[in-house]
This record gives C-alpha cells, structure tokens and sequence, in this order.
C-alpha cells in the first residue's frame, strides 16, 4: 500500500514536471547529437548511429535529472520552506535551455568555446533561479549547484569518451602498411 | 609581350585588389554612419522603435553566431561523406601501394616502363617539394604574384630537385572548389556571377566566401577530434599527385611540404600521415604560417618556419592556437621548439599579403633566398649557385 501510494506520487510529480521533463529530454538529445561524428569517424551504420544517438540522448538526459535531483536533495537540506519537486524540475529545465543548443558543440575548433559558454550559461541560469525563486542568497545559491553541476560534466565526459583516438590509429596503421610509393 | 602580359596582369590585380579595398572601406564608412550618425539613428529611429531596433540588433547578433558553427557543421558533413566511402571517384590507398607488394617480375617491368621523372633541371629527382597555398585558394592555378613567386623558387632549386604545384589543399576531392563535391552547385553559381558582375562588392563577397569555407578548413584541420580525417584524405591526394610527377619510395630521398599561411597549418597537419605513407624523410617549411601547433611532429625530420615581423595574421595564430603560447609548456609545438628542432627565420618588414607580403616584388627574393637556405641538402642536390 505505501509503495502504491509512493508511486502514485511519483507520478503526479511527474505530471507536475511534465514540462522540465520534456527539455532535460530535449537538451539530451541535443547534447548526443553534438557528439554525431564520433559516431560516423568509427565507422558505425546508419542504423547502429541512430540507435546510438537515442540511447545517448536518454542516458544524458538521466545525467541532467539526476544533477538536477542532487540539487533538489541540497535545496531541501539548506532551505526550512518546502520545495516542490514538479516546481523544481520545471525550473531546472528552463535554466538547461542553453543547453538546447549544445548540438553546435560539434562545431569544428570552436566547440570548446561553444561548450564552455553553454555550461556557464546553464549554471549561471540554475544560480540566478535559486536566487529568486528559492530566495536562497547569492553566494549560498552559486554553491548549491555546484555537486550537481560537476557529476553533470562528469557524467556526459564519461559518455563522450569515444574511442576517436583507436578508429584514427587504425587508419594511421592502413597507410603505414602500404609501405611508400609505387607506380 | 610577355612583359606586356605580365604587366597587364599586374596591374588588374592592383586594381582587384584596390576595388576590394575601396568595398571595405565603404562597407566600414556606412557601418561607422550607421552606429555614430545622429542623423542616421534618427531615421532608424522614426521607423523601428528603440525597442525594435535592439531586437533586429540582438536577432542579427545571434544568427551571425548561430550561422557560424553551422556552416563549420555543413563543412564536415563532405569530410566524413568521404570517409565513409560515399564519394565515389576517390582512388583507394591500395593504389599506391610500394614495389615490395608487387612480385619482383612486375616491379622490373614498371621500372622499364616508368622511368623516375625528371626534374626541370635534366636531373633524375632526389628531393619533392609540394607547395600548400593558403586560403584565398580556390583552384590549382595560382594568382599572378603566388605562380611568378613558384617559378622564381623553381627556376633557383637545387639541381634533382622538384616542385610540385597547383594542389588543391581545401577541397575534399583532388579538384577545385567549384567541381568540389557537396558545395559544386553554390561555388559555381557564385563564380559565374563573378564573372558576369565583376564589381568591387561581388568581387568582396566571393573572396570573403572563399576564404571563410577555406578558414572552416583550417578549423577542421586543427581540431583533434576532425583533423584526422582531414589529413588522411590531404595525405592521399599528395600522395596521388606525388605518384603522378614519378615519386618512388625507393627512388626517391626526401620529400618537403611548403606550406602559406593556412597552408602551413595543412603540411603540419598532414605531416604524420603522409610520412607514414611515403616512408621517406619529410620536411616542412611554413613562410607566414598560421598552425595550430597541435599535430604529432615526432615523424617530422626538420621544421622551418619563415615570418615577417609585420605580419599580423602569423602572429594573431601565437595567440589564437593555445598549443603555441607558452601557456602550455608540454604542447608538441612547444615541446618541439624545446628540443631546437625549429628553426627560424624572420624577414625585416615582412607582411602577410599584399604589397608586403612574401609574392611581393619587394619581398619574393628574400622569401625565396631563405626557402632555398632551409631545403634539406642532399648528395644527389647540387645547390642551384653549384650548378652555375
């Protein structure tokens, strides 16, 4: 009976956060298409590179809600008021909307400049909503979502450690085998 | 009439590039008038609000900012069409496979059949160099200033020695831009209207174009997650071409990439494949290089470098690529200069392009005195004051 009950209010707060939901799933997927051409440098399918980019879109989109979860967790510790989970994760989506941008990571040379402004630009958002909508102060609101912040990076480093470096060794290989010039 | 020619030639391309001039200055006066003029802010004024007006600034701004990884997005799509195999007409690497494969009956008779070709100077060639140009190239043939700067450095080449020119360095397949697959329809299009309006501001247009999709290039090339690709298809096409002009492995010494601004970037680039794929002793020479610093240079046997001292653009690349600031002690450009394995030259007065620039009349010698001073010396390469 209580896990029905907890379910059910799993639920509503999901319907609550409909919205945040839907832009962490978005800003995944966004997020997965950045990292498309490491796909097609391994030489993968079509088929096998929309998989791919689905599944990573819904693991990053995971890393989002769980960063987003931490600070939820941190809020309720620092702040006496209750916090609303549906409230939170709708604001958190909107704080991740640079993030929908981050397919032009894979731009090439400036993508660590697109990467870098996207990420200060989501955290700066995630700071200023705790500010205003949590009334937490400012330096206590730039500190609260650091953890989640770095487990994010984390977390999507780790998903984008492809093996670049192996398919490129490979082909190193294929042009030292042919062993010079001939006519 | 070859003076003549010449001269006419000349003179067009003062005037190219004094129209060229002209547009930007007008393109820069009118955005000056538009941002100080009262006047100006006044007329925008009674149209767009302020309110407006800030919002057609601010939509600008972002698309400008959107429009340029896009575009670096779209380039790649050709690159990794061809890694994939989906361009068709690229010959396989297997062609260029070395006499070791080939049965030692086969390899005699190719021998009698295809002679090592001749240098320019009679001599059997001993020494490839492979000019690079930089990004305002568009097809294999050089402007004036570049081919009569390409003639003047080969006709003073050591003897056995061979340059090869006309690569096209920022295309995917061994043509020029406007057959370049994925992009053909556009750069045709926008030749033509070259061509049929050959005003100053199409004329801008056009080689502003050329040079942001070469830049793009550029960008791909120094990006370590794309550069790859890059360089595997450049060091192919070199290695076609190389094939082509009688390179052999086992023939032929050494080999030089000679690369221009972008260019530099592209033989620095290129370097690791190409050597792995030639298996002969590789230099680079870069004269006003602009490079990322970033490449495995562990294969290069020599590294040369030429700059102006008042040339901007080579040193807006110091502190453009981090590889090369001393900021990172540990980059292979820094490690590499560490170890004294560059050398360097600097030409007094030196620019970037025009009439400063290394095609200069003013500067052409010295570029070439010191191309020719840096040239690995061979046994077979008599240098050229020798063969007088």
């Amino acid at each position: 009976m209580a896990v029905e009950a907890q379910l059910e209010r799993l639920g509503q707060w999901l319907l609550e956060a409909q919205m945040g939901v839907e832009l962490v799933l978005l800003v995944g997927l966004s997020t997965s298409l950045s990292h498309a051409f490491a796909l097609l440098a391994n030489r993968l399918t079509p088929r096998q590179i929309a998989v791919r980019l689905v599944l990573d879109a819904l693991v990053l989109a995971l890393a989002f809600l769980l960063a987003s979860t931490i600070d939820l967790i941190l809020l309720a510790v620092v702040t006496e008021h209750p916090v609303s989970p549906g409230d939170f994760l709708n604001g958190m989506g909107v704080a991740l909307m640079p993030g929908l941008l981050y397919g032009l990571v894979a731009a090439p040379y400036i993508a660590d400049l697109v990467a870098l402004t996207l990420w200060f630009l989501v955290h700066l958002n995630v700071v200023t909503m705790l500010h205003l909508r949590f009334a937490l102060p400012w330096p206590e609101a730039l500190l609260l979502p650091t953890p989640g912040l770095v487990i994010a990076l984390g977390l999507v480093a780790l998903l984008f450690r492809q093996s670049w470096q192996e398919s490129y060794r490979q082909l190193a290989g294929q042009l030292e085998r042919i062993g010079g010039i001939a006519r | 009439m070859t003076i003549r020619s010449g001269v006419r030639v000349q003179v067009r391309g003062e005037r190219r590039r004094i129209h060229l001039a002209l547009a930007v200055v007008l393109i820069g006066g009118l955005l000056a008038a538009l941002l100080i003029s009262q006047r100006l802010r006044g007329l925008l004024l009674a149209t767009l609000n302020a309110a407006e007006l800030r919002m057609v600034l601010i939509c600008g701004g972002s698309a400008l900012l959107l429009l340029i990884p896009i575009a670096g997005i779209v380039s790649l799509v050709s690159q990794y069409a061809f890694w994939e195999g989906w361009l068709a007409g690229f010959p396989d690497v297997e062609c260029l496979r070395a006499e070791s494969e080939v049965t030692a009956a086969d390899s005699v008779a190719a021998e009698a059949e295809t002679p090592p070709r001749e240098a320019a100077n009679g001599a059997s060639t001993q020494l490839f160099v492979v000019y690079l140009d930089g990004i305002h190239q568009c097809e294999s043939d050089h402007p004036g200033p570049i081919s009569a700067f390409l003639t003047e450095l080969e006709q003073q080449l050591p003897q056995g020695t061979q340059l090869l020119r006309g690569l096209d360095t920022y295309t995917v397949m061994p043509v020029a831009l406007a057959e370049d697959r994925g992009g053909s329809w556009f750069w045709r299009r926008l030749f033509a209207l070259q061509e049929q309006h050959p005003s100053g501001l199409v004329l801008l247009l056009a080689s502003v174009l050329v040079q942001a999709n070469n830049v793009i290039k550029v960008g791909i090339s120094s990006d370590r997650r794309y550069g790859p690709i890059r360089h595997y298809q450049l060091a192919l096409k070199i290695g076609l071409r190389l094939r082509e002009h009688g390179f052999r492995t086992a023939a032929s010494s050494e080999l030089v990439l000679l690369g221009y601004s972008g260019g530099g970037e592209m033989a620095f680039g290129v370097a690791d494949y190409l050597s792995r794929m030639v298996q002969v002793p590789l230099h680079i020479i870069s004269f006003c290089g602009v490079f990322s610093g970033d490449h495995a240079l562990e294969r290069v046997a020599s590294i040369s470098t030429v700059v102006g001292d008042r040339d901007p653009v080579a040193a807006f690349s110091n502190i453009a690529y981090p590889g090369r600031t001393p900021l990172l002690p540990f980059s292979r450009w820094r490690r590499a200069l560490a170890a004294g394995r560059v050398q360097r030259r600097c030409i007094r007065g030196m620019s970037h392009n025009g009439a400063h620039g290394p095609f200069s009349n003013r500067y052409r010698q010295a570029v070439v005195d010191a191309v020719l001073d840096l040239l690995p010396v061979l046994p077979g390469c008599a240098p050229a004051a020798a063969q007088e």
